[in-house]
């Protein structure tokens, strides 16, 4: 056998970032796993059957609801389909993504191969990013193989391409978070069941719950700020203006809604001019805050990751 | 030979309960180091210290000249560790899993591809190269195992009970791959709780109890110290009773033990002898010309449970 501590490499280390992402065996072998045999075919192909479907579905709905002469708006039925694929890809970059790396740490720790590959000289940073790169791009397969139904929407009219560019700049980024929360919880848990009841009740908390807190403060805050009657200043009108977009901001389906909303309404890409009395101020649209923030926290869930892979065990 | 494990009052506690306590140990290059103890002595405790995955509570130790706390990098690439329990990757062909794991050890592809099959001709699993793993049996999962410890070519292999819960011919195997990992120059410490195994291959062993360090050091230095006096076997043909007699006039013998008694044949007799190799021989040939007619005459040397039992007793208790 040859001498292999001559075959280890020491070599640069953008070189080898970029090697290690090109070629990191956690992705190769994650990737070979879940496209071998069928089943990944099979789930895609059912997948867009199931979408094609719905979507067929939807446009009969529409069409026999319809009572205009000519049948029904190809323009409107554009937007509900176009709608009702953004809504799956919302369901699949909330829930399915962080199922696939809510898993896939702790799958290894009662696997019994953690240790294994915490004693070779792969790096925690290469083994997380490959956990995450192997997990999202499955994820991220099923997003892509859904645009040319979205495709329909554009023959129907109704859509235009900013809806589009915008709304999957917006579903990439919460696909990438929302994996690494899965990757988070995956990494900071023992069990597959405790990181998927912990993964589920943060994306639930972000996705159900923060708009439904929201709506709790603003109906216990609406008799008081009835009451401040005159003394409600223009400054604090402004002020409330801004929280609520940041607030919209924090949750995908508030994002994706309100920044259509004001794209369609106000024509704004990124910010429009917004009034409060006879005061004009510039207001941006949600979406550009909520990629900021949530590559934000995708930094922090990574960088949170390969901390606790890092870790070396007290027990 | 130089020092390739160094360890310096290593101790772990997980609250209340010490699990290891103060062991210093040192092993040499090129030797085979058999650790020894019951479950729960502290032998998978210090063998993750050694492996950088699990933090001492106190004491230092080295391999291969890189400090577990310090350089962990540096230690990872100097082992190949194979737990007392492991997990494979079943939906992974044989050549895969090496494949996989030489690519983790940084070892470049155009290297791998003559690597794995020399790795899969040294465990003798060439002929499932292109199997799945999940349809080996257990021992060839131990056997790749191995196999995916040596992907990097490392100094030294730490094993944990390596041939633990295989069937004798498996454990036979694994001996076997031990002692030709051995002609290859690795250092290997290895863990057990299987006397007779470590007995055939170590050159060195560690008697741990309890968490403590209990006895160490080469093999047969260690029987001959820890036995005061030296078991002797007699084979006649014909009566006994004149050997018996003479055994018990002789200054040197401190007891007999019949035949039939101590799971002994018939013809055989066995007694404790507190000289040394002339006075022996002058026994023997005393036997012959007195004409009792001797089969064999021979020293029992005793094997590894009798060490360990003697180290013990009274720290089990």
């Amino acid at each position: 056998m040859q001498n292999m501590t001559e075959l280890t490499t020491e070599q640069p280390l953008k070189k080898k970032r970029f090697r290690n992402l090109r070629e990191n065996p956690v992705t190769v072998k994650e990737l070979r796993s879940r496209m071998r045999g069928r089943r990944a075919f099979v789930v895609l192909t059912i997948y867009l059957l199931v979408m094609g479907a719905f979507i067929t579905l939807v446009y009969a709905a529409y069409a026999s609801a319809s009572s205009g002469p000519f049948g029904p708006d190809p323009r409107e039925v554009g937007k509900v389909v176009f709608g009702c694929v953004v809504g799956v890809q919302v369901f699949l970059v909330i829930f399915v993504g962080p199922a696939f790396t809510s898993g896939t740490i702790t799958g290894e720790k009662e696997r019994q191969t953690y240790d294994l590959l915490r004693t070779t000289l792969l790096s925690a940073e290469s083994f997380v990013t490959g956990k995450l790169l192997s997990a999202l791009s499955y994820v991220l397969l099923l997003v892509l193989a859904a645009i040319p139904l979205q495709s329909i929407a554009f023959l129907l009219g109704g859509v235009v391409l900013e809806e589009l560019i915008i709304s999957q700049l917006v579903i990439f980024t919460a696909a990438l978070t929302f994996a690494l929360w899965g990757l988070f919880c995956s990494s900071a848990m023992r069990s597959t069941l405790g990181a998927s009841v912990m993964t589920f009740a943060g994306a639930l908390f972000v996705t159900i719950g923060t708009p439904m807190l929201v709506g709790l403060f603003a109906a216990i805050l609406a008799p008081f700020i009835a009451t401040l009657g005159t003394s409600f200043t223009r400054t604090m009108e402004i002020a409330l203006q801004y929280i609520l977009i940041f607030l919209a901001a924090t949750n995908l389906p508030a994002t994706l809604i309100v920044s259509e909303v004001f794209l369609l309404q106000e024509d704004a890409i990124f910010y429009f001019t917004g009034s409060a009395g006879t005061s004009r101020f510039w207001l941006p649209t949600p979406w550009p805050i909520f990629i900021l923030l949530y590559l934000l926290l995708a930094w922090v869930l990574y960088w949170l990751s390969v901390r606790n892979v890092r870790k070396i065990a007290n027990r | 030979m130089s020092t390739i494990i160094e360890i310096q009052g290593l101790t772990k506690k997980y609250g209340g309960l010490t699990a290891l306590n103060d062991l210093t140990l040192t092993i040499e290059e090129g030797s085979v180091f058999g650790f020894i103890g019951p479950n729960g002595a502290g032998k998978t405790t210090t063998m993750r210290i050694l492996t950088t995955l699990l933090k001492p509570t106190g004491g230092k130790a080295w391999v291969a000249g890189h400090s577990v706390a310090d350089d962990p990098r540096g230690v990872r690439r100097a082992i190949g560790y194979m737990p007392d329990f492991f997990g494979v990757y079943d939906d992974m062909k044989v050549w895969e899993y090496l494949d996989f794991f030489a690519a983790c050890y940084d070892v470049p592809k155009s290297a791998r591809i003559g690597m794995i099959d020399d790795l899969l001709t040294l465990v003798d699993l060439n002929h499932k190269k292109e199997a799945y793993v999940e349809t080996l049996s257990r021992g060839m999962k131990q056997r790749l195992c191995l196999a995916r410890t040596l992907a990097h070519d490392p100094q030294v292999l730490i094993l944990d009970e390596p041939a633990s819960g295989l069937d004798p011919r498996a454990r036979i195997e694994i001996r076997e791959l031990l002692r030709e990992l051995k002609n290859m120059g690795k250092t290997i410490f290895f863990s057990s709780h299987i006397l007779s195994e470590v007995a055939d291959i170590c050159t060195e062993i560690a008697i741990l109890e309890a968490g403590n360090l209990i006895a160490h050091g080469d093999m047969e230095e260690m029987k001959k110290q820890l036995r005061a006096h030296r078991l002797i076997q007699v084979k006649l043909l014909g009566d006994l009773g004149p050997l018996q007699e003479l055994l018990l006039q002789h200054e040197a013998v401190q007891g007999i033990t019949p035949p039939g008694e101590a799971d002994l044949p018939h013809d055989v007799v066995q007694f404790d002898f507190g000289g040394n190799d002339e006075t022996l021989s002058n026994l023997l040939a005393q036997l012959i010309a007195q004409g009792i007619r001797v089969v064999s005459f021979h020293e029992e040397t005793g094997d590894l449970e009798d060490v360990f039992l003697q180290v013990t007793q009274g720290i089990v208790n």
